[in-house]
């Protein structure tokens, strides 16, 4: 949006929310005198709630915040959830100051100011218990602060002291955690008064509820089961609450001091002072430990946002007539915090869609012969790098050509895209915004509403969502987070005269090309340059002509004298690039690039190296499309399938017919026969327990054919002369003795079969017959 | 293409009219479900209605019934402007009707996905 119209939105904004905020005032004495009309809380609920939508979208996200707090608060009394009550009303007239304040430093500053209102939002938070409202299903402990009858939210920043969706069941776990959470000093040993909020002081809401059941502290230690209880408030005892943003700049600082550390072992390691070298090697040591304990504080086990879903489940599952059973794995998996904030309400959307949606009805299920209960599964486990949270259902999966028909009718697709997509692509439309439509979820048993904002929430974090579903057996949607923190593993490398930092993460393997001679190093395929990596074609890119370092046409693929090869990984498939040096792996801090780099999508940002010059950190993905090394489909099938890229490589080319004695028949690719002579046996000779023979001035060592390739009868020899294949690579030749050779033919393209490992590239026709393929390119070390 | 936004609160209508205007679209402003009704009787026909949930006098709910029971707006794109906390309430919204719905806090480029989606722009 222009900058002058949104200035001009915020002007609104700031007179509306004026009025709105007096008229507010009025209303609530008027509550509190006793003289209200019936629409008062109606006018005041809808006047935070104005305000909280509107700064919300005009990004003022304290101000959404702390009117979101009151809204809440408003919307029970609103739903007489719960009744004013004088501290309530003084509580919620302080909410319109702090209001008040933020938009008049707007008005001044255009900023929101920062004020701390942590303490209100904890009063307003604390003030939605259910006074007294003791939920029978848990006898004591009824101080909860948080047992509160809060819906869920989804995707909207939620206070980290609200705990909406608590519940009675778990809301005692909440209850024991909220005074820690409180943002004031607290009074960590039991205090005799339930005071632990300065502001809230007199007969405040504490006292009203400890009124109800003593104090919290008696209440909570006669309530929770008592070897929780006391495993808990030990742990409450030694823990404060720190706000985020100081671990934020704390991170920031340990990144700083982690580039300082290494500039200094760099020059330690140059000046060559002992005394210097020790302690460089004492602040290494410190450094990396700080570096693990900072982040270790932001880190949390995703079970603390799990402990929620299985009220959620039994709710909803009771809603809907459904029986289901939730199971939870790995909720000891670790996640950085803002992570976990970020994935909460996603996470609790695809729990609510997947019993809604996924699993089917009692009687459904037992018609098609399941258990009458349904299974629900969260999974969370790190690998390579990644969080994988999975979510998992044993319901009716999704039908993926309803999914296609829906978007092809909705002009999401085309006919021919609807067509060639293969089901696992189409059950991914559903995250397509608006496909979710009434036709959708009355009639599609998909996830419908919302599953948008799903993946744009997780996409907002730097991660990946995808599903996967069977029709009639379940659907898992995967989350993939990338654990992107501040500081990362990398690799150096060089290239053009430029370092760069690839992500460990996305590191596979390094593999260095000899290419001291000519051929079996990269070769080419429809014009674009490949390896050969282990029975396998991987697709290339140079990094330094993808760059534009050195010019595209300054080398042709392959002329690289010994070339370091790097094999990536990227959305699930390998490619290989090619770099001029491979340096050091190192701990490098990521630094955002500016705001007028971001659409170069080849870099994910920058780093600065020991030695203080800056080195550009690549996107794996992002250079990956850009040499388009994974969307090509040439390159994309010889990645997958190995047996294909073989076929795809050789197919119509000319193969070298041999009769190899006993009816046996080989061919060979005429791409990888040097020259046929013909020679004489009587110029065999014997050196170093092999056959050679002299040729062109060199010793060329000669390998019968039977040797290389098993099952195949003893050559005849019953000529004086030989048939001899030479073939050369890296520099070296070998003749390889044939039987005879018959013809020269051209493959028709037909399929090949898969070799089997051995010498064999696979079987063809030629024809009419099959014909084993030999490639004397994979023997010829072993023929040395 | 003509968009009736009906919100009660001025800014969020002056948010909503400055996403839709570059788009093409003459904007009509409506104050609550009941002023919805005579902008509607006045100005019809409408290609979309934005319609907040929560307003004085006539809700975004009774409006929605209204507009949907009548079959003279059968074709109109009605979308409901809701805040995101509660999901359950924007699937009862698009069961009794509504082609779509718009989340706040929305940014300019939400708004114009949708009205993509509900085919309203190209």
């Amino acid at each position: 949006m222009d900058a002058s119209i949104q200035q001009q939105l915020i002007a609104d904004l700031l007179v509306e929310s004026f009025e709105g905020l007096d008229r507010y005032d009025h209303e609530l004495l008027q509550i509190e005198s006793g003289t209200a009309g019936a629409d008062s809380l109606n006018v005041i609920f809808r006047v935070i709630h104005t305000i909280k939508g509107t700064a919300g979208c005009l990004g003022l996200s304290h101000i959404q915040r702390v009117a979101h707090t009151g809204e809440n608060l408003l919307d029970l009394l609103r739903s007489g959830g719960i009744s004013a009550s004088p501290e309530m009303i003084s509580a919620l007239l302080k909410l319109s100051d702090a209001l008040r304040s933020m938009l008049r430093s707007l008005e001044a500053s255009g900023s929101e100011g920062d004020a701390d209102h942590s303490p209100l939002i904890s009063l307003l938070d604390r003030l939605q218990e259910p006074l007294g409202a003791v939920e029978p299903i848990v006898p004591a402990p009824v101080a909860s602060p948080a047992s509160s009858v809060v819906q869920s939210q989804c995707a909207e920043p939620i206070p980290a002291t609200s705990a909406p969706g608590a519940d009675a069941g778990f809301g005692f776990f909440d209850d024991d955690l909220a005074p820690v959470q409180m943002p004031e000093p607290l009074f960590p040993a039991p205090v005799p008064t339930p005071a632990p909020f300065p502001e809230a002081a007199a007969p405040s809401a504490g006292s009203g509820a400890g009124a109800a059941a003593g104090s919290p502290a008696a209440s909570v230690s006669a309530g929770a089961p008592p070897a929780e209880n006391a495993g808990r408030s030990n742990a409450e005892d030694s823990a404060i609450r720190v706000d985020v943003a100081h671990l934020d700049r704390l991170m920031n600082l340990v990144g700083e001091l982690v580039l300082a550390r290494n500039q200094i072992l760099q020059k330690a390691g140059v000046v060559q002072d002992p005394t210097l070298l020790s302690t460089a090697q004492r602040l290494n040591v410190i450094t990396t430990e700080l570096q693990e304990g900072v982040m270790k504080t932001r880190m949390q086990p995703i079970g603390n946002v799990w402990t929620r879903f299985p009220r959620i489940v039994r709710d909803v599952s009771a809603e809907l007539g459904k029986k289901v059973r939730l199971y939870m794995e790995g909720r000891e998996t670790e996640l950085d915090r803002t992570i976990i904030e970020a994935i909460k309400d996603p996470l609790i959307h695809i729990v609510r869609n997947a019993i809604d949606h996924g699993i089917e009805s009692p009687e459904r299920r037992v018609a098609a012969g399941k258990p009458e209960e349904g299974a629900l599964v969260l999974r969370a486990y790190h690998e390579g790098g990644q969080v994988i949270i999975e979510i998992a259902d044993d319901g009716a999966g999704i039908n993926a050509e309803k999914v296609r028909a829906r978007a092809l009718r909705d002009g999401r697709i085309t006919p021919e895209q609807a067509a060639r997509m293969p089901d696992r692509e189409a059950f991914n439309l559903v995250f397509l915004p608006g496909l979710s439509t009434a036709e959708k979820i009355t009639n599609v048993s998909g996830r419908g509403v919302g599953m948008d904002v799903v993946k744009t929430n997780i996409e907002r974090i730097g991660g990946s969502i995808e599903l996967l579903s069977e029709l009639g057996s379940g659907t898992t949607l995967r989350i993939k987070i990338p654990l992107t923190l501040a500081i990362i593993p990398a690799l150096i490398v060089t290239s053009g005269g430029e370092r760069f930092a690839i992500p460990q993460v996305s590191l596979v393997e390094l593999v260095r090309i000899d290419t001291a001679g000519e051929g079996r190093g990269i070769e080419s395929l429809y014009g674009a340059p490949v390896y050969r990596l282990r029975e396998r074609l991987l697709p290339l890119a140079m990094l330094d002509r993808e760059l534009g370092i050195v010019p595209a046409e300054a080398a042709t693929p392959g002329s690289e004298t010994g070339s370091n090869l790097i094999v990536l990984q990227a959305d699930g498939r390998q490619f290989g690039l090619v770099v001029d040096e491979i340096n050091d792996t190192q701990e490098i801090v990521v630094k955002p690039l500016s705001k007028i780099f971001r659409s170069l999508t080849c870099y994910a940002g920058a780093t600065i190296m020991g030695d203080g010059r800056v080195a550009l950190i690549l996107d794996v993905l992002g250079l990956a499309q850009r040499a388009a090394v994974l969307s090509d489909a040439t390159a994309q099938a010889a990645a997958v399938d190995p047996n294909r890229a073989a076929s795809v490589l050789a197919n119509r080319e000319k193969l070298l017919l041999i009769e190899a004695g006993g009816g046996s028949r080989l061919a060979i690719p005429l791409s990888s026969v040097d020259r046929l002579e013909e020679f004489e046996r009587s110029r065999f000779e014997w050196s170093g327990g092999r056959q050679v023979i002299q040729y062109r001035g060199g010793i060329l060592p000669l390998v019968p054919l039977n040797r290389l390739v098993p099952n195949l009868p003893e050559p005849e020899e019953s000529s004086d002369n030989a048939q001899v294949v030479v073939h050369s690579s890296g520099g070296r030749s070998v003749g390889i003795l044939v039987g005879h050779v018959s013809d020269i033919v051209e493959e028709e393209g037909s399929e090949r079969s898969a070799g089997d490992g051995s010498g064999l590239l696979g079987s063809t026709v030629i024809q009419g017959r099959v014909v084993d393929l030999f490639d004397p390119t994979r023997l010829h070390l072993s023929a040395h | 293409m003509k968009l009736l936004i009906v919100d009660d609160s001025r800014t969020m209508r002056s948010i909503l009219a400055s996403y839709a205007r570059p788009l093409g679209f003459t904007v009509t402003e409506a104050v609550d479900g009941k002023d919805a009704l005579e902008q509607i009787a006045r100005h019809q026909p409408f290609d979309a209605v934005l319609i907040d949930w929560d307003m004085p006098v006539m809700n975004g709910i009774e409006l929605l019934r209204i507009l949907r029971s009548n079959p003279t707006y059968a074709n109109w794109k009605l979308m409901m402007v809701t805040a995101q906390s509660s999901m359950s309430a924007v699937t009862a919204a698009v069961e009794m009707g509504a082609n779509d719905y718009l989340m706040k806090p929305l940014t300019e480029e939400m708004f114009q996905d949708k009205m993509r989606c509900l085919e309203l722009v190209a």
